[in-house]
């Protein structure tokens, strides 16, 4: 039997671990979870209370907290388009030209990818492991240990994440559209939340376990018990966990068992037909030779046509048009006609169909089904409490929609024939600023829709669009702006999309984890978050404040754009001396 | 006119891939052959405003290619060697589109010219249809309708023709000939020697950066005449046939080798038959002679 290192399979698995070596993400990633790790060792639960950083229930209870809050998003990264990879490069057909079985591919492919994924998300155990060897003031640290470290990652991260790889790499595979995958990293926290508070509340406790992905609900401790005893806790597992893990186990099967069945390594169908029946149509309604260049030239190899028809040149005119390429008013009307394309391909992103009904329904949950408190009024609060769950979702649409309105000209290799257009360069930067702008503007129009109509189903009226348009004037659309302006700013200077997710999710998740710790200063925190009330909008002492942030904020906003055209790679006029 | 002068460009990865270059292109088709890797497309680049040279100048019509982009941008009609249109716009849609961008706003204006470049390209059929399930030979003929779009006076092809089945080819070459007689400086850009001898009235060929040849196809073929000789001889005669004479080229016919060598003073031997000279006799004995000579 060959080993499986010399099989096609090993091929392609190595294969893969070399190409995700030559990528930024997987490195990033690494270094984000090695920082993770550094900021529960010196700043999490166990400093004040008395718990071991390397206690057994410590490193037990942090990892899935850990596989919880960033991973889902980076397991979409890494899993959504290996395949889709060898499909757009057309390296494909080369490969399954090859002696290798559909199996061999797909399980070389998912397992590649899967390998660097667990190589990344070890960074933040290998760093707690490290950190053994250092202890704050204060701190304790019990005898080095390895194993608990070991079993508790493979237990808590790697199944956990083997069943997601295996549905993102999946759906990624089967749909070719690793957007959608994307998409579904973005949601799985507010699906997974729901899903804990909808469905798995109303199980039994053993059921909340078994059903539970992410192992949150297991092995809940005391935090009231002392630290001593704590320190001594080893952690077993129970049967609960242990057909947890074999049910994710077989669930991550079950999807590659789908994906085996259902993946196909010939052409869509759709696309077959269209190439085929476009391309020989109309071919010989105009073919023509002319017969001297055909006689004096070797190597052609066609007859001259019969048709007398086809010995003229018969030449269609181009009419003569007026064409307008000076002065304000022709750049405002190609900015309109790039921003109206721009629009549109936006608008043709499949993930919307997902993401839009997804971030109303997720915004507008806590007024739909809790009780709200009219405080001034009910419009203020059903507005307010709206606008506050909205900010997330607007950040995430503005941070993707942004990066592929901005890197699509790229990818779809139209970036020539646009840059050789007499077009200046803020047409093109302000047509996808403005299209991604506008996106979340409809975004915000339709969750504010949403949310006055189940005002007015809860009959908490009455409905005072007034503070609908106050909340969206001072905050969500100066919040949009600022987010669009700053993300274009982002795309201009890093180049590549994936850096700029990595880095603008990166400031993101610091600057809101410095809010939660308390140090949420007004300079540095442009959206607002958690520094206002509707009251502040109306009157009170923060009002002038509030204004004098928004002012500042859209300052900031003019300020990227300009930076972003400055710096954008197309040249207008260069500047050298010959 | 084009004018080229000195026009050189090193990549930071330290390949020369334009030496100095110094062209006269005239008005009607000027075929730009050489192999791959020759600075064909660096040069293209420079001249469509997308990459910079280090040094050197291209003028046309009063107009500085190199630093006054805008208005180069204005009377250019670029096809570059490889390029994407957005998949989920319709035909119509896109040349509208690249019409609004050539500063053609008026709709009914608009309307017309899509309509008539539509019908130049055989694309009247098919201009409802998403660009994504067109074949490459549609997409490539979308490509230089968007190129032809408000009397451009430059109008750029880089290897329009590579990857196209036969036919397509030859329609393209239909549409290039009917482009080329309205008075623009049409440059194509290519590898495949037939092209420029079917279409182009001027040409160059490039080499490593540099023009080893400017003249017309005719020019190029005459200083050939009588000079050409070809015969058919056992495999075992190449080898020393090739050290002896300045063979263009060997093709195996039936086990045979079908020669065909220059020879400008007489007769190579008594298997030799006077052949008519082709462009790409030309093509070839430049290319291998500067091979040699380097």
């Amino acid at each position: 039997m060959r080993s499986p290192a010399r099989s096609p399979f090993g091929a392609i698995f190595q294969n893969e671990v070399l190409l995700n070596s030559k990528r930024v993400a997987p490195y990033a990633m690494a270094l984000l979870f090695a920082g993770n790790a550094l900021l529960w060792w010196g700043w999490g639960p166990a400093t004040g209370r008395g718990w071991a950083t390397n206690a057994d229930f410590f490193i037990a209870g942090v990892l899935p907290v850990y596989s919880f809050m960033t991973l889902p998003l980076f397991t979409a990264l890494i899993m959504a388009d290996p395949v889709i990879r060898d499909l757009r490069t057309g390296i494909a057909p080369l490969i399954f030209s090859k002696p290798v079985s559909r199996a061999e591919y797909l399980l070389g492919k998912f397992f590649g990818n899967f390998f660097v994924l667990v190589c990344c998300q070890s960074a933040f155990v290998l760093t707690l492991f490290v950190l053994q060897a250092f202890r704050k003031p204060g701190m304790i640290v019990q005898n080095v240990k390895v194993f608990p470290y070991l079993k508790h990652f493979l237990v808590f991260v790697v199944i956990s994440h083997l069943v997601l790889a295996a549905f993102y790499f999946t759906v990624g595979t089967l749909t070719r559209n690793a957007k959608i995958v994307y998409g579904l990293g973005v949601s799985f926290y507010p699906l997974y939340i729901s899903y804990q508070t909808f469905l798995l509340k109303s199980f039994p406790s053993r059921w909340r376990i078994v059903l539970d992905p992410l192992l949150m609900n297991w092995g809940k401790i005391d935090g009231a018990r002392s630290g001593e005893l704590l320190n001594q806790l080893i952690i077993a597992y129970d049967s609960d966990l242990i057909v947890n893990r074999g049910f994710m186990l077989l669930l991550a099967a079950l999807c590659l068992a789908i994906l085996y069945v259902r993946f196909t390594i010939s052409e869509r169908p759709g696309s077959v037909e269209k190439l085929s029946m476009l391309n020989l149509s109309t071919a010989a309604e105009r073919v023509y030779y002319d017969l001297d260049s055909f006689q004096e030239t070797r190597g052609h190899q066609f007859e001259r046509p019969d048709s007398p028809e086809s010995e003229v040149l018969r030449v269609i005119p181009l009419p003569e048009v007026a064409r307008a390429n000076e002065g304000i008013r022709a750049n405002v009307n190609k900015l309109i006609a790039a921003l109206g394309v721009e629009f549109r391909l936006l608008l043709s992103e499949r993930s919307l169909v997902v993401i839009m009904p997804l971030a109303i329904v997720l915004s507008t949950l806590d007024v739909a089904f809790w009780s709200v408190a009219p405080e001034p009024s009910f419009s203020a609060a059903y507005g307010g409490n709206t606008a506050k769950s909205l900010l997330l979702f607007l950040l995430g649409i503005t941070i993707f929609y942004s990066g592929e309105a901005m890197h699509r000209d790229r990818d779809l290799r139209i970036e020539p024939l646009l840059w050789s257009q007499p077009i200046p360069n803020y047409v093109l930067l302000l047509s996808k600023f403005l299209a991604t702008l506008l996106l979340t503007l409809v975004l915000i129009l339709l969750d504010a829709l949403v949310t006055i109509a189940l005002q007015s189903m809860k009959h908490n009226g009455p409905i005072e669009l007034s503070a609908y348009l106050r909340i969206c004037s001072l905050i969500l659309v100066p919040n949009a702006i600022f987010m669009a302006a700053a993300v274009l700013m982002l795309n201009v200077f890093l180049r590549d999309r994936y850096v700029t997710y990595t880095v603008a999710i990166g400031i993101c998740t610091s600057l809101f984890y410095l809010y939660s710790l308390g140090h949420n200063g007004w300079l540095y925190n442009p959206l607002l978050f958690r520094l206002w009330d509707y009251e502040n909008l109306i009157g009170g002492a923060n009002q002038s404040q509030i204004l004098e942030h928004r002012i500042y904020i859209l300052i900031l906003a003019a300020l990227f754009i300009g930076l972003a055209h400055l710096c954008y790679p197309r040249k207008p006029v260069q500047n050298r001396s010959r | 006119m084009l004018t080229i002068r000195e026009l050189t460009k090193t990549y930071s990865s330290g390949i020369q891939a334009l030496r100095e270059i110094s062209l006269d292109v005239p008005a009607g088709m000027f075929g730009l052959l050489g192999p791959n890797g020759a600075g064909k497309t660096t040069l293209m680049k420079i001249l469509a405003t997308l990459l910079e040279p280090d040094s050197g100048t291209a003028e046309m019509n009063g107009i500085d290619l190199i630093t006054d982009k805008p208005g180069t941008r204005r009377m250019l009609g670029y096809l570059p060697q490889e390029f994407g249109l957005y998949p989920t716009l319709t035909a119509e849609q896109t040349l509208h589109y690249f019409a609004k961008l050539k500063g053609v706003h008026d709709k009914k204006e608009r309307g017309v010219l899509v309509d008539a470049l539509f019908e130049r390209v055989n694309l009247a059929s098919a201009r409802r249809q998403r660009v994504g399930g067109f074949s490459g030979g549609m997409r490539q003929r979308l490509g230089i309708a968007q190129a032809l779009i408000g009397q451009p006076q430059l109008i750029i092809v880089d290897e329009p023709t590579a990857g196209l089945d036969p036919e397509e080819r030859i329609r393209f070459h239909n549409l290039l000939a009917e482009t080329a007689g309205e008075n623009a400086v049409v440059i194509l850009s290519t590898h495949i020697v037939s092209d420029v001898s079917s279409l182009c009235s001027q040409m160059a060929i490039i080499r490593q950066g540099a023009i080893l040849a400017s003249c017309t196809p005719q020019q190029a073929i005459d200083q050939l005449k009588d000079s050409v000789w070809e015969a058919t001889v056992p495999r075992e005669q190449v080898a020393v046939l090739k050290s002896d004479y300045r063979v263009i080229s060997s093709q195996m016919l039936g086990g045979l080798a079908h020669l065909r060598v220059i020879s400008k003073a007489a007769r190579p031997s008594e298997e030799f038959t006077p052949a008519a000279p082709a462009l790409e006799d030309y093509y070839f004995d430049l290319v291998n002679q500067r091979e040699r000579a380097s």
